[in-house]
């Protein structure tokens, strides 16, 4: 953890003992100041550095207990100044530590004045937590006549923050990761994406060697037109390494030999080449094929926290551009790649071969090609990050704008809309231009370093040609090898952009990959067995992002029971619910269907068991009969026709243009709101679960279709043990027993009469509710 | 044509407290107070913004200390300057934050970004969760920065930063 000045034993674990938690290692400074102050007898009881000073600035002050005092000393400030603050233990009366929004501060008051003795970053809010405490216990020791029913300390009670740092390595864990990836397996991505070509190995292989071949015989023809031009056109003494053979022909011969060579080697390499493409297209294609569903199934079995904490289009891009962006590298990108070093590393060996004095001078300019390469990389993949994010945030925007295009027309903010648009459009824009910038700067730049490697060339070798050491044909050929050496180097360098693009991309994909669900099977879990339906919560609690929402819930409800669940907005319902499905894992306690944890059963076999009626049910774009039979894939249409019966749907369903067929347009849009939510009941009944959760599942419909829905809840209650939250407390009529939250804890819980007789949080919220059934009478 | 009927006046919503006669300080006990023309003194209060990036100095909730709200200011300047006094060292604490004059780096280890920047209240070194949702970007160049902890960093215009403290930066907004 890299930290400013924070004291040196830096964020302990909490689980250390505390009073040596508490106990730092003092500066000599700051030792020497106490030590002029300190009486005999005292010894130094507590001492813990800040981050913040009195005055705002960053640094340390100490915050020290002796035995008799509180003291407050800044490190900097030199002897002989003012003296520190303090105040005798045994005038405490009070230590509060307040927490707020950007710092926290350690107060101490006593009869006639209070101080605040520490400012500190919220980065310390876990350790200053903990010095009330520690402060109480020392006050104590000084007044023993206090009773123990006067509270001293006043702490926080939830500190965040904590939970968001690695226990093993002290490191922040980013949000998008469920374990800290320092501590993960880190591989290269290049590695890693090219253990998705594995399966196809074989192919790689062909198409591997079917480029070695083709490199070879693509590298050939400038060695025949220096035959042609030293052996047959203008013959000289030493004549080319090929004269040997066409020895015994004459000249016309030759030279249809040649042609004709060069012909076969033409149609071959390019035959060749055409093969060895759709090879690594089909290759690359099936890589990305994989990677893509792999990244929707890893998607689906990832928490519901995770798709809290994303917008949808972030999560979208990453499949539909990422993925992408990859296919094109693969396969695209990765065969220019290969082919590109084969050439160069084959024509190094040819070049030298010719003659190692030139081919020494052609590599020259390579160190400065590959010197600036990198030093464009690294700007180039910057430079990508943040397109892919303005990218990201457009299909962000339109995430967002899009399915809320009523909102917008009945505000009729359509222009704001487009402006907003437009303003990220042209950020796009900005952005594009900053890496066409880059783009346009670098070929330019490469194309000319490579040119002053053949100047070099001409001016040599020719010099060399004219004092007749070189044939022509021998410089021809080795000219032509050397414009082949650095087309390659070139394209390799070109394609140094896509590669960036391509590892940004491969970056993202795999963050995805590597996001562990929160919720998940433990190894080898059972399956439910088929339930009876008994759930006990013992001592639940759970936070979200920190924030508390249930407090140490206890209670057991019996197979077959209804609960019904009431409670301010806020209060903890439907969290109690997702408990139940666990889309989320409890933070503390346990949650046990028929005497089984949750979390050691088969995530899929308990949810199967689990039906669920949403307050605005999803329905998927479909049939209205697939979206009945979306919960039991395969049911007969007996089960459909029953189950939407059963729902009070039939009758709407049959009065619509095709019945059961009728598509339902996205999200069920097509319907009305009470249609689709006996759609889902008729879902929900067809599941057969043995626990039922209504959220809030009639509050959203007129009074005629609540009674229908009512009616058909009613049926299919029966025999299940149900969970119900409404805020109509009328709805609620049927439950067994109710159960009132409150700021996360239960407030009460009875049968409806129980609860008027007691007289509290729900005969009030009865009586608003009946005083506002009057006042709508009117 | 006849005019139409008035409607509900919105602004009778505000409880806004007078500049005039209102008096705010800070204890002994280094709590804020309130004392209305001669009435009772309230609190100890504490001091909200509502407003607390677009407008720092307006719409102030007092609470008292079971968080009810007592009174909204509306303008600070509108206060004497004892009042005003008071309620910024309570806003200066509970709104901490510093504001970024310079960047030395910012390099992402294991996918979390490390900045070290120059600070008005000296160097400081801080982790991230994520770029994306740590960052926020408003118009005008104005950036705010909230690190892994929750402590809070402020970017007044990035373009006025030196030219390496903006090419750091500009990568990620």
């Amino acid at each position: 953890m890299i930290q400013q000045q924070t004291p040196p034993r830096g964020i302990l674990p909490i689980d250390v003992d505390e009073d040596q938690d508490l106990l730092e290692d003092l500066p000599a400074s700051v030792q020497q100041r106490l030590q002029a102050l300190l009486r005999t007898n005292e010894s130094i009881e507590l001492a813990v550095a800040s981050d913040i000073r009195a005055d705002g600035r960053f640094g340390p002050t100490w915050l020290v207990s002796t035995s008799l005092r509180i003291l407050s000393i800044d490190a900097e400030v030199a002897d002989g100044d003012a003296a520190p603050a303090q105040l005798l233990l045994t005038d405490v009366l009070a230590v509060e530590l307040r927490d707020f929004h950007g710092s926290g501060a350690l107060h101490v008051r006593t009869a006639d004045r209070g101080l605040t003795l520490a400012r500190f970053s919220r980065s310390l809010m876990p350790k200053f937590n903990r010095v009330p405490r520690r402060l109480e216990q020392l006050v104590r020791e000084m007044q023993p006549g206090r009773s123990d029913e006067d509270r001293i300390a006043r702490g926080v009670a939830d500190v965040a923050g904590a939970r968001r740092r690695c226990d093993r390595c002290g490191r922040v864990i980013p949000r998008r990761f469920g374990l800290c990836p320092a501590c993960l397996e880190t591989r290269k991505l290049l590695v890693r994406l090219l253990s998705y070509a594995k399966p196809y190995w074989g192919l790689g292989v062909l198409s591997l060697s079917l480029m070695v071949i083709n490199t070879t015989i693509s590298l050939s023809p400038v060695l025949f037109m220096a035959s042609l031009l030293d052996d047959v056109l203008v013959p000289t003494e030493e004549g080319t390494s090929l004269r040997p053979l066409l020895a015994d022909l004459e000249a016309y011969e030759k030279l249809v030999v040649l042609v004709v060579t060069l012909l076969v080697i033409y149609v071959s390499s390019n035959l060749m080449g055409a093969v060895r493409r759709y090879v690594l297209a089909w290759l690359g294609q099936h890589v990305t094929l994989d990677l893509r569903n792999e990244v929707y199934r890893h998607l689906n079995t990832l928490s519901l926290s995770f798709y809290d904490e994303r917008e949808t289009g972030r999560v979208m891009a990453s499949i539909t551009q990422d993925v992408g962006r990859l296919q094109d590298f693969i396969s695209d990108g990765l065969q220019e790649i290969i082919r590109d070093v084969l050439t160069i590393v084959f024509i190094c060996i040819v070049l030298f071969w010719l003659d190692a004095s030139l081919a020494a001078l052609v590599l020259l300019p390579t160190p400065l090609l590959v010197f600036t390469t990198l030093r464009f990389g690294g700007k180039l993949h910057f430079t990508y990050r943040s397109l892919w994010r303005r990218w990201a945030g457009i299909s962000a925007l339109l995430a967002d704008t899009i399915p809320g295009v009523r909102v917008v027309k009945a505000f009729s903010q359509e222009a704001r809309e487009i402006g907003k648009f437009e303003v990220r459009s042209g950020e796009l824009l900005d952005g594009e231009l900053r890496a066409a910038k880059l783009q346009s700067l670098f070929s330019p730049i490469m194309a000319f370093i490579t040119r002053i490697g053949t100047l070099v060339i001409w001016l040599v070798g020719g010099a060399r040609v004219l004092e007749g050491e070189l044939s022509l044909g021998f410089f021809t050929v080795f000219t032509g090898y050397m414009w082949q050496f650095y087309g390659p180097v070139e394209g390799l360098c070109r394609l140094n952009h896509r590669f960036q693009r391509a590892a940004t991309s491969a970056e993202r994909v795999f963050e995805t990959l590597d996001s562990q669900p929160d919720v998940r099977d433990i190894p080898d879990a059972p399956p439910m067995p088929r339930l009876v339906g008994r759930v006990e919560f013992d001592d639940v609690t759970f936070a979200y992002d920190d924030k508390p929402v249930l407090r140490h819930i206890d209670l057991v409800v019996e197979p077959g029971e209804m609960i019904g669940l009431a409670g301010h907005s806020g209060a903890g319902k439907s969290t109690l619910i997702n408990l139940i499905c666990r889309f989320y894992d409890v933070g503390e306690g346990a949650i046990r269907i028929d005497g089984r944890d949750v979390r050691d059963v088969e995530l899929k076999s308990l949810r199967n068991q689990i039906g669920v009626v949403l307050q605005d049910p999803f329905l998927f774009n479909g049939t209205v009969g697939d979206n009945i039979a979306y919960g039991k894939p395969g049911a007969s249409l007996d089960e459909i026709v029953a189950a939407a019966r059963a729902a009070h749907a039939h009758d709407f369903l049959m009065n619509l243009p095709h019945g059961y067929d009728t598509v339902v347009g996205e999200r069920g849009t097509r319907l009305s709101g009470g249609e689709r939510q006996r759609v889902s009941i008729a879902r929900a009944i067809l599941r057969d679960p043995r626990i039922l959760i209504l959220d809030e599942a009639t509050s959203s419909v007129d009074t005629e279709t609540e009674v229908k829905i009512q009616e058909a809840l009613e049926r299919l209650i029966r025999g299940r043990t149900t969970f119900a939250i409404a805020h109509r407390l009328s709805t609620l009529r049927h439950a067994n027993r109710l159960l009132i939250l409150d700021k996360g804890a239960i407030a009460e819980i009875g049968t409806h009469d129980e609860l008027l007789e007691a007289d509290g949080v729900y005969a009030r919220l009865c009586r608003m509710q009946s005083e506002l059934m009057k006042r709508k009478a009117w | 044509m006849t005019e139409p009927q008035p409607t509900y006046d919105l602004m009778r919503e505000l409880s806004l407290i007078d500049p005039t006669t209102a008096r705010l300080w800070v204890d002994e006990f280094d709590e804020l107070y309130l004392r209305i023309d001669d009435g009772e003194p309230r609190g100890p209060l504490t001091v909200q913004r509502a407003f607390p990036i677009s407008m720092a100095d307006e719409f102030l909730s007092l609470k008292d200390s079971s968080g009810g709200e007592i009174a909204v200011i509306r303008r600070l300047d509108r206060f004497d300057s004892h009042s005003r006094a008071a309620i910024q060292s309570q806003l200066e604490w509970a709104y901490f934050a510093s504001t970024i004059t310079a960047i030395h780096s910012i390099e992402i280890a294991y996918h979390v970004p490390h900045w070290d920047v120059e600070t008005d209240r000296g160097r400081r070194v801080f982790e991230l969760h994520s770029s994306r949702r740590d960052i926020r970007v408003l118009p005008g160049g104005r950036v705010l920065v909230r690190d892994a902890d929750g402590n809070l960093y402020e970017i007044p215009d990035v373009r006025r930063l030196d030219v390496a403290s903006h090419a750091f930066v500009e990568d990620y907004i």
